[in-house]
């Protein structure tokens, strides 16, 4: 698999897809296995609002690892 | 490939994007009696537009602060056309939202947004902060919550919301708006709307330029947004105005490539914020934070609207914030965003601020929960980010209406938000006021008509015909590649500099983008093949409008010409139309209300 910023938890994750439907990417497919976690299917597509966590009804089920470029630009103590 | 199934739709009044305008739209058009309303998006109105995941300042006349000081809705409409719009206004479209922007609060208070807190000392429970006026005139509030709560709201009252459907063409019967087409994102069904009334709310354009902050689709404004609404109307043969003013491109900005939008450091955000560079010198410094306590006490009086354009005149100088790129190209820099002095109210307050803010929550989460940083701890840089170009706020760019919204050249088709020329910096505001009262007009324009108008289908069949081709191909190229080549064409002939030659140039290329075929997998490239449509016929109105404005005006939004080096108001101080009719494209003057 290449590039890829959104994980989710096996665990936390139920299938909900709420964040399927409300992506303004529309970047999720729905899994086709009822209750488990989406496919990131296009992940390059991604505006890194965040609503897919904000709207996701179980926290902590989806994690977004920020992607390399977008980072560091601080200064770190 | 199966056959692309055609789905019917009649209603009353049709709304067109989904964002905060067409949901404000939607919910005051469905207050109507009997009206249907349906609102198409083509994501979700839970999260989509630039409010999507939230806005923090709505800008407004408020009576208790503003009262006081003797400051009336003259004054800020004086305050917007000079120091905003620097004379490209229309003052009817400017006292419209300032003067109707405070009643729809109340409305937005009753869905279930919150202007108002325990600890605020000034008039009404506000948080009352200085952004584009001479006085403080922006409501800061809970603004996350926005889209989800609208959403809500239309539901209660029975909208009927089409979610992932990207609208490609109007259908028109004598001069009126008769219907749409739309395609499913999803599906690839194509949808065809007979309406009474239709109200455009699309929003920006955006993807006009190689997004060097990457990943590509980091842009500053919502990547899903291609100005579909712009083509809608110029494929109908309406005047797109101010199209030439396409700005962004080379920049630098705090938080460097993630970009969380904070504006200048004198954005309502930072306050407490100050520049400094790497050794620690203070390069421009905090200012007090927000003097509740005083406001609405002082009186206003013309003398603060000179020495805040002053202010704003000096932070665009070399030597203010506006000059860091330009001391970074020369060698200066790094340059910090600090919140080092900030107290722990203040710092407080900016985070509830930034996280209301669009891309601000998933920053913060980033700032926070990843990197484990603080914001008094941790500067932010300020890395130089080639952000893509877009038409956006500075620009004011869309389809010239009447002061009730309705489209001066297409009848029953009104506009809101981002999508209505001749008001820099309508913004939020901009889009919950016009689209509530475009809403209304719609609703009342669709009661008084007893049936629908004829809507020919042969707008159907083609866009039926363009999809399944695109579908159906068996070589082609991705949407992708047509984008990239696109966005070039625009970053090396319409750059921040622009030429007859040059431009005239870009637009032969621009040529081949527009031969080209492209080939989809399935419905989702589909859609941003349709995107690429969209960027292509936004690319080729800017690089025709910038070539047709004979002048160089650097504000509102930087329109430099080297053949035309001079600002020539004599010429030039208007806005300006661009359409296609019989295949050739005309200009329109309109004039700028003085």
């Amino acid at each position: 698999m290449g590039y890829n910023h959104i994980y989710f938890s096996e665990e936390l994750c139920d299938g909900c897809n709420v964040c399927v439907d409300i992506c303004p990417c529309d970047l999720f497919e729905a899994n086709p296995e009822k209750g488990k976690p989406p496919i990131v299917r296009y992940p390059e597509e991604c505006w890194f609002d965040g609503s897919c966590i904000t709207l996701c009804p179980h926290k902590g089920a989806i994690e977004i690892i920020t992607p390399f470029p977008m980072r560091g630009a601080f200064i770190r103590t | 490939m199966a056959d692309l199934k055609v789905i019917p739709v009649e209603t009353d009044v049709l709304i067109i994007g989904g964002g905060l305008a067409g949901c404000m739209a939607a919910i005051n058009a469905a207050g109507e009696e009997g009206v249907r309303v349906t609102l198409a998006e083509k994501s979700n109105t839970m999260a989509s537009g630039c409010a999507g995941s939230g806005i923090d300042h709505l800008w407004s006349y408020i009576p208790e602060v503003h009262e006081p000081m003797g400051y009336t809705l003259e004054d800020m409409a004086e305050d917007h056309r000079q120091g905003i719009a620097y004379g490209l206004f229309r003052r009817d479209l400017f006292m419209l939202v300032a003067s109707t922007m405070y009643d729809r609060m109340l409305d937005l208070e009753r869905f279930g947004i919150n202007f108002r807190y325990e600890d605020s000392i000034t008039p009404g429970k506000f948080r009352v902060v200085p952004q584009f006026h001479s006085v403080p005139a922006s409501f800061n509030f809970d603004g996350a919550p926005l889209k989800v709560k609208l959403t809500g709201e239309m539901r209660r009252r029975k909208v009927n919301i089409i979610n992932r459907v990207q609208m490609t063409d109007l259908i028109t019967s004598n001069g009126q708006v008769s219907g749409a087409v739309g395609v499913d994102t999803r599906t690839a069904d194509i949808y065809f709307f007979k309406a009474k009334a239709v109200i455009l709310s699309t929003g920006r354009s955006n993807r006009l330029g190689r997004n060097l902050r990457s990943p590509d689709f980091n842009t500053r404004i919502p990547s899903s947004m291609s100005g579909d609404g712009t083509v809608l109307a110029y494929r109908a043969g309406l005047p797109i105005v101010s199209i030439e003013f396409m700005s962004g491109g080379a920049g630098i900005g705090a938080a460097g490539n993630y970009g969380p939008n904070y504006g200048g450091v004198r954005n309502t955000v930072q306050p407490a914020a100050r520049i400094v560079d790497g050794e620690g010198n203070i390069i421009v410094p905090r200012i007090q934070f927000f003097d509740w306590a005083n406001l609405g006490k002082e009186k206003w009086t013309p003398s603060v609207r000179q020495k805040w354009l002053e202010e704003r005149k000096a932070e665009r100088s070399p030597q203010g914030e506006g000059g860091m790129a330009a001391m970074h190209n020369t060698g200066g820099g790094p340059f910090y965003l600090d919140f080092a002095e900030a107290t722990d109210y203040e710092a407080e307050y900016i985070e509830w601020s930034i996280k209301n803010e669009g891309l601000g929550t998933q920053f913060m989460r980033y700032f926070k929960e990843e990197e484990g940083l603080d914001l008094r701890k941790n500067a932010q840089e300020y890395v130089g980010f080639f952000g893509g170009r877009e038409i956006s706020a500075n620009a004011a760019k869309g389809l010239w209406v009447d002061k009730d919204l309705e489209t001066t050249d297409l009848k029953n088709l009104f506009a809101a938000g981002d999508e209505v020329a001749g008001l820099n910096w309508s913004s939020g505001p901009g889009a919950v006021v016009q689209g509530w009262h475009a809403g209304g007009m719609a609703a009342k324009r669709a009661s008084a008509q007893k049936a629908l108008l004829p809507a020919s289908e042969e707008p159907v069949k083609a866009r039926k015909q363009m999809c399944s081709d695109i579908l159906n191909r068996k070589r082609g190229f991705y949407w992708k590649e047509i984008e990239i080549g696109v966005q070039d064409i625009m970053d090396f002939y319409c750059g921040s500099v622009r030429s007859e030659r040059l431009l005239s140039r870009g637009l032969d290329r621009l040529e081949d983008a527009k031969a080209a075929q492209m080939k989809a997998d399935n419905p989702h490239e589909l859609a941003r093949s349709l995107d690429v449509k969209s960027i292509i016929d936004n690319a080729e109105l800017v690089l025709r409008s910038s070539r047709e404005r004979k002048e160089t005006r650097l504000s509102p939004a930087g329109f430099r010409r080297a053949d035309y080096p001079e600002q020539d108001d004599e010429n030039w101080l208007c806005f300006l139309g661009i359409r296609k009719e019989n295949g050739e494209f005309k200009f329109t003057k309109y004039p700028v209300d003085k």
